[in-house]
């Protein structure tokens, strides 16, 4: 017997990991200013490290995750090392980071694909549009919730309220809220900002490669993935607001609420057609939101809207 | 003396290539050179033109003649597109009618797609612009790739063939490369003059600071308005001359890698807001990436994965490099001058030659 029905779990899965691949996005944001398009494909490095654990080293996937978390943290990592924090030292526009990352997205894109193809021809293992659900241990039976439910929404639970804690109870968490604050002050008292930005992109990394090897539990892989759930991180972060981690998190579980049900709903009103339309949904909700309400939910003062409303 | 076939082709190929994608990064140019609006969608709007170039031919001519006895034309799309090209091959009228009216709407369509992407363009600070017309591309190709009745969904649909009258092979490939030139030329001059205007000054003007755009009475969101409209246009054209040089369309093929970032690696290497930069960064770029595929088969036996994301990868650190090294591209951005250098210097001369004779009058 599962514990809920399948669309409350499918939900509650989905928007789980979409909430920690958010989190690290709008960590990024808030940190370096840069929103990054190749944030999507960490999680694939996750969901290949997955594959790899299970198809070739024959290892349930939940033994590698530190070292999906590590991989992608790396990744993530070099981008800023290498890429992001050189151009913004030599005083490069928005735009010219944005298109960075693309670049950056191009570059884990193909070494994906290559891996993958190594995979399939030389390993003879299946590596695109695969599905792990065999590689995922059932609570209570075979017919019994996947693991992968758990751990999720553990993790995603996990995740925010370590977050809470370093933000509020460390001296390094301190110095990261100075940080996104006032930059240049945070430096100034003494904080090394570049240390929080190495610390930042390596978390949001690594939570993206933690979701990652979670996606593969649940949902099919393939190397791009992460490019196409990228629009879903980005309504994720933006309706949350990107200027609060906190938000990351309301953001995620709307976003992936409104997908799933979204979806059941319209497909059992409208007609099953409508099905592979889905991700017009996070884009209505980003347009929306970035229109209506541009710094998100948590950007909005509620206190003073309740009061205007009431009058 | 006649060319090998085999190198025509190829030949053939590098010309229109070269000239669709210098249609959509000059497009891509005015928008982010000159304007500095990121369009990070750019395939959205040659996605439009494109689809506008695998709904409408065939359908018209479906109309007007009959053919395919009222059988569903995405059902027996190749059937019927080979009746219709049977057609149009003893009609030119028609033939030259469809083209015309295709690249028309297609035209209009794109100006509605960037009226579209103007909403948010003109409210939104940068990067949540370049997320939402990322999305925005994204969100097309899913519902061309979805909705049957459009370009046929997964299977793709044919596009009649307008030059059906000529010979094919190498002749017809040769025509459709010259005429989609054609096309880019005319583009190139006109946006070569439209920068010299007045329009073209503000257009840097916005760029550089919207603030005192606006001080000195520039209406900011009228011009952001105009170039979002004038570039799509452009790009849907571009799609349109796209699906009648390949004679298809297929949702998947119009993806963010291949209408949006490849464009900007293009315009970024040619150098931006330096449309003639633009150019060479075209060139440059078509000319490596046929090369590649024309010896793919060469270098097969010798990598152990598909050559193509050899070539991502290498864009993928090219561009990066050119964003470390020369963000200013091959040609760098000059200064335009409003007049001719000939009429600028005789002005000078005038001038100077006033100078003089005043200082000799003291």
């Amino acid at each position: 017997m599962a514990l809920l029905p399948p669309l409350y779990q499918e939900a509650l899965i989905f928007s789980s990991l979409l909430t920690l691949l958010s989190a690290g996005l709008t960590l990024t944001y808030l940190t370096t200013r840069v929103p990054n398009f190749s944030h999507g494909s960490f999680a694939t490095i996750g969901a290949y490290v997955s594959l790899t654990s299970f198809r070739v080293l024959q290892l349930t996937p939940y033994y590698l995750i530190p070292l999906a978390f590590v991989l992608a943290g790396a990744v993530a990592l070099a981008l800023y090392k290498l890429i992001l924090k050189p151009l913004m030292n030599r005083g490069s526009s928005i735009i010219f980071l944005m298109i960075a990352t693309i670049a950056y997205d191009m570059i884990l894109l193909s070494a994906l694909n290559i891996y993958a193809d190594y995979l399939s021809e030389g390993l003879k293992v299946t590596s695109r549009y695969f599905s792990l659900k065999v590689a995922d241990i059932r609570i209570g039976g075979p017919t019994g919730t996947p693991m992968v439910f758990y751990s999720s929404l553990s993790s995603a639970i996990a995740v925010i309220v370590l977050l809470y804690i370093l933000l509020t109870r460390t001296r390094f968490g301190v110095a990261m809220r100075a940080t996104i604050e006032n930059p240049m002050l945070a430096g100034v008292v003494g904080i090394n900002t570049d240390l929080v930005y190495t610390v930042s992109w390596f978390m949001a990394g690594g939570l993206a490669g933690l979701a990652g090897v979670l996606i593969s539990l649940w949902f099919i892989g393939n190397p791009d993935l992460g490019s196409i759930i990228l629009i879903s991180i980005f309504a994720a972060s933006i309706v949350g607001g990107f200027n609060n981690i906190y938000g990351a998190f309301l953001g995620g579980y709307l976003v992936g609420f409104a997908e799933v049900f979204g979806q059941y709903i319209l497909a059992r009103n409208i007609g099953a057609w409508i099905v592979p339309y889905r991700p017009v949904i996070p884009l209505i909700i980003m347009v929306a939101t970035l229109l209506i309400a541009p710094y998100g939910l948590a950007g909005v003062r509620w206190r003073e809207l309740g009061r205007r409303l009431r009058r | 003396m006649a060319l090998p076939a085999e190198l025509t082709l190829f030949l053939t190929s590098i010309v229109a290539w070269a000239a669709l994608y210098l249609i959509v990064s000059l497009s891509l140019n005015l928008e982010f050179g000159f304007t500095g609006i990121p369009n990070f969608g750019k395939a959205l709007t040659v996605m439009g033109g494109a689809y506008v170039a695998g709904y409408l031919p065939g359908r018209i001519i479906v109309q007007l003649t009959g053919i395919g006895g009222g059988k569903d034309y995405i059902a027996y799309n190749a059937e019927i597109v080979r009746e219709v090209n049977v057609f149009l091959s003893q009609n030119l009228g028609y033939s030259a009618m469809i083209f015309a009216i295709t690249i028309l709407v297609a035209a209009l369509v794109g100006a509605g797609l960037g009226f579209i992407a103007a909403y948010p363009a003109i409210r939104l600070r940068e990067e949540y612009l370049a997320m939402s017309l990322l999305a925005m591309a994204e969100v097309g190709k899913v519902i061309g790739y979805n909705y049957k009745e459009l370009v046929g969904g997964t299977l793709g649909v044919q596009v009649p063939d307008p030059l059906a009258s000529v010979e094919q092979g190498i002749l017809r490939f040769t025509l459709m490369s010259l005429i989609i030139m054609a096309f880019a030329i005319i583009i190139l001059l006109y946006l070569q003059r439209l920068i010299r205007s007045p329009l073209g000054r503000s257009l840097r003007a916005v760029r550089d600071s919207e603030l005192a755009a606006e001080t000195l009475g520039k209406d900011v969101v009228r011009i952001k308005m105009k170039v979002l409209v004038l570039s799509s246009i452009l790009g849907a054209v571009g799609g349109a001359l796209h699906a009648f040089y390949t004679g298809g369309v297929i949702a998947i093929s119009y993806d963010r890698v291949v209408w949006t970032f490849w464009p900007w690696v293009m315009v970024l290497m040619g150098g931006m807001a330096n449309n003639l930069g633009t150019a060479i960064g075209v060139l440059i770029f078509v000319v490596v990436r046929q090369v590649i595929i024309f010896y793919k088969d060469v270098l097969s036996p010798f990598i152990p994965f598909d050559v193509v994301w050899l070539d991502y990868l290498l864009l993928g650190g090219v561009l990066i490099a050119i964003l470390m090294l020369r963000p200013e591209g091959v040609l760098p951005e000059k200064p335009t001058y409003p007049l001719s250098k000939g009429i600028l210097q005789e002005i000078r001369e005038r001038v100077r030659s006033r100078i003089s004779s005043e200082t000799l009058e003291e």
